[in-house]
């Protein structure tokens, strides 16, 4: 087991690296800088721009006087200071000063929370939150979906897959907006603009957040439960004369949890995509808005903290989920042994 | 020839209706310059904000001319719609293709030669499915926007490259777990006992073993390249092109469901017709892939 851990550890560092490598590059191929975005403030709207000498001292200040490779180092690992002290980067959780949001830390931004609230509070929190709530939903009603339409005939099984599907076909943000304007504009049951700390007002987005993973996970679990019930160990156990139940429980759900844990990976990414939107509708506190902001006003350090927590998240899910399948199914865990032996 | 169930093919009603609807909307795209009323990016200064032909009685009537209204240019929105048609083909045949084939070479090569150099690229997929998917195409969009001289599609291409950069991971690692199952066949062993390269043996014995993978992925992933369209022109990273007049916003339904946004009260239909659009659209791409999935699990029999 430690030395599983041990080589999940170096993998998820290494896709970490590479996560952050592939941002920056991207991130300073965008054509522009921090000071003369379009979007970044009310003076370059205004054509003024910036003092000469101040956008030196500016670009000193953040490092952008460096060579690229310095950059990233300097993000990583960390720098010295110009009076000659050594500052720790990326490593030691440091995550630099946002530009945009002056005077504040990127970790500041993200993880503290207004004063006198709580860590649940915090941007990350009031996403994690919303995250954790959506995929409650999505594998709460997914899955007995997919069960249900799965025993049902083929006429009503026909159906509910064209349900499904229409489901998929619809954007979020398109949900998002009806949902606003049917029933906040139309029906006066939500909030344009809700108190978040009541859970009511959570309701709503989690389940916009919710309704393609949701759809998805039901078609996997519908498609892999109809793959099982024609294995010939199900027929067998029919034939003995067990109860339909005792056949869907101990035969079919122990075969097809398995592939649905593996397919709930990808999923929960998607929702995590889903989030930038859904924030964005509904003016969630969460980080995804910051997001945008980030990547539109060229805020480095800011895009490159979210990208690597968003990418910290899914490595970790993934990792979880991996374990989870190896715990569920013993055939897995024999297949890795065997191949530790070889 | 492989093969292929016409008969339950031609008896499934799912079928005739999701080509119907790719035929209507392809004959659209097609013809949209013979059917639409309006050029689509020109306004008539005269007539903004137009509602619907058949809203009456209010100060601001809708006209026989402009069937569904006009936007806050002028410019008619069936003409637009119309045009919307081509924005969604073209990106439907020209990203997913690519992205397939970028997805499928990389697939069957890495797991054909497998080892450290499999090791390597699954760990670079790793890294991709570890970012934020839409955030990426909005930053590959920024660039190449910057870096292509603008014609007339240039906005489109940093589209397609955008979402090919991202997508292709998802087809490679599907098709590599597919070569692995089929590479121990022992067709491939007398192949390679006859003497024939590596590269016959990708293209002549797992390529044909792993089209049925790569059909399925393309018609499932049409939906997702038009809805992504519609999602940056929500974001507002429209995409831009260029033509005599300067750059301008490609016509596109993403486009006018996110300028329909401010003009919820005098034209819902600005929101709702282009939700219908890609629903239709998405949805029978979607059931015929299902029809397709069907066919190679006979089993399951979810046509």
């Amino acid at each position: 087991m430690s030395q599983f851990l041990l080589r999940k550890f170096f993998h998820v560092t290494g896709i970490l690296l590479g996560v952050t490598l592939i941002t920056f590059l991207l991130m300073h191929a965008i054509p522009g800088n921090p000071w003369s975005n379009y979007s970044s403030s009310p003076r370059a709207l205004l054509n003024l721009g910036i003092d000469k000498s101040l956008q030196q001292n500016l670009n000193h200040r953040f490092g952008f006087d460096l060579p690229l490779w310095r950059q990233f180092t300097r993000y990583i690992i960390g720098d010295f200071e110009d009076d000659g002290s050594f500052f720790c980067g990326a490593v030691c959780g440091n995550l630099g000063p946002s530009i945009q949001q002056q005077g504040r830390g990127v970790s500041d931004v993200l993880f503290s929370p207004p004063e006198g609230k709580t860590f649940r509070e915090s941007r990350f929190g009031y996403s994690i939150r919303l995250v954790l709530f959506g995929s409650l939903i999505a594998v709460g009603v997914g899955i007995p979906l997919g069960v249900l339409s799965a025993t049902k005939p083929k006429g009503t099984r026909n159906r509910i897959s064209v349900g499904l599907a229409a489901l998929i076909s619809i954007p979020n943000f398109v949900l998002g907006l009806l949902a606003i304007i049917v029933l906040a504009t139309g029906l006066h049951i939500i909030k344009v603009l809700p108190n978040w700390n009541l859970p009511g007002s959570w309701v709503v987005p989690a389940i916009v957040l919710a309704i393609m993973p949701l759809a998805n996970i039901a078609r996997v679990t519908q498609s892999t439960l109809l793959n099982i019930t024609h294995e010939d160990y199900v027929r067998t156990a029919r034939a003995k004369g067990l109860t339909q139940l005792r056949v869907m429980l101990v035969h079919v759900m122990r075969n097809a949890i398995v592939p649905i844990i593996t397919y709930l990976g990808p999923t929960l990414m998607e929702m995590f995509t889903g989030l930038l939107i859904v924030e964005n509708l509904f003016s969630f506190p969460g980080f995804g808005q910051e997001y945008w902001r980030a990547v539109l006003n060229l805020d480095y350090p800011l895009i490159m903290g979210l990208t690597l927590i968003y990418a910290t998240g899914i490595v970790l899910v993934n990792v979880l989920i991996e374990m989870l399948s190896e715990i569920l199914d013993p055939r897995i865990r024999a297949n890795k042994i065997q191949g530790l032996q070889r | 020839m492989t093969f292929f169930p016409w008969k339950r093919a031609l008896r499934s009603p799912t079928v005739w209706i999701s080509l119907a609807v790719m035929l209507t909307f392809g004959l659209i795209a097609g013809l949209a310059p013979l059917i639409a009323p309006h050029d689509p990016y020109t306004g008539s200064i005269t007539q903004p904000r137009l509602p619907p032909m058949w809203v009456q009685g209010v100060s601001h009537p809708g006209i026989p001319d402009y069937p569904l209204g006009t936007d806050r240019y002028g410019r008619d929105i069936l003409s637009r719609l119309i045009f919307g048609t081509r924005t969604a083909f073209f990106l439907a045949l020209t990203a997913v293709p690519l992205t397939a084939l970028i997805g499928t070479f990389i697939g069957l090569i890495a797991g054909y030669i497998g080892g450290r150099f499999d090791a390597w690229i699954m760990m670079f997929t790793d890294m991709i499915q570890s970012l934020p998917g839409i955030m990426f195409v909005v930053i590959i969009v920024l660039i190449f926007r910057s870096l292509l001289t603008p014609t007339w599609f240039h906005g489109l291409v940093t589209l397609v490259v955008g979402f090919a950069a991202i997508n292709w991971v998802n087809l490679a690692r599907l098709i590599r777990i597919n070569v692995l199952q089929i590479k121990h066949n022992s067709f491939i062993e007398a192949a390679t006992a006859m003497g024939a390269s590596p590269w016959r043996i990708i293209t002549h014995h797992l390529l044909p073993n792993v089209l049925h993978v790569i059909m399925i992925w393309i018609i499932n992933n049409i939906p997702a390249v038009i809805l992504l369209e519609a999602l940056l022109g929500y974001i507002g990273v429209g995409l831009t092109s260029a033509g005599d007049g300067g750059e301008f916003t490609v016509v596109s339904w993403g486009g006018i469901f996110f300028s329909g946004r401010s003009a919820i009260n005098s034209n819902p239909l600005m929101l709702i017709i282009p939700s219908l659009c890609i629903l239709l659209i998405s949805m029978s791409f979607i059931l015929l892939g299902d029809f397709l999935n069907g066919i190679t699990h006979p089993d399951q029999g979810t046509e």
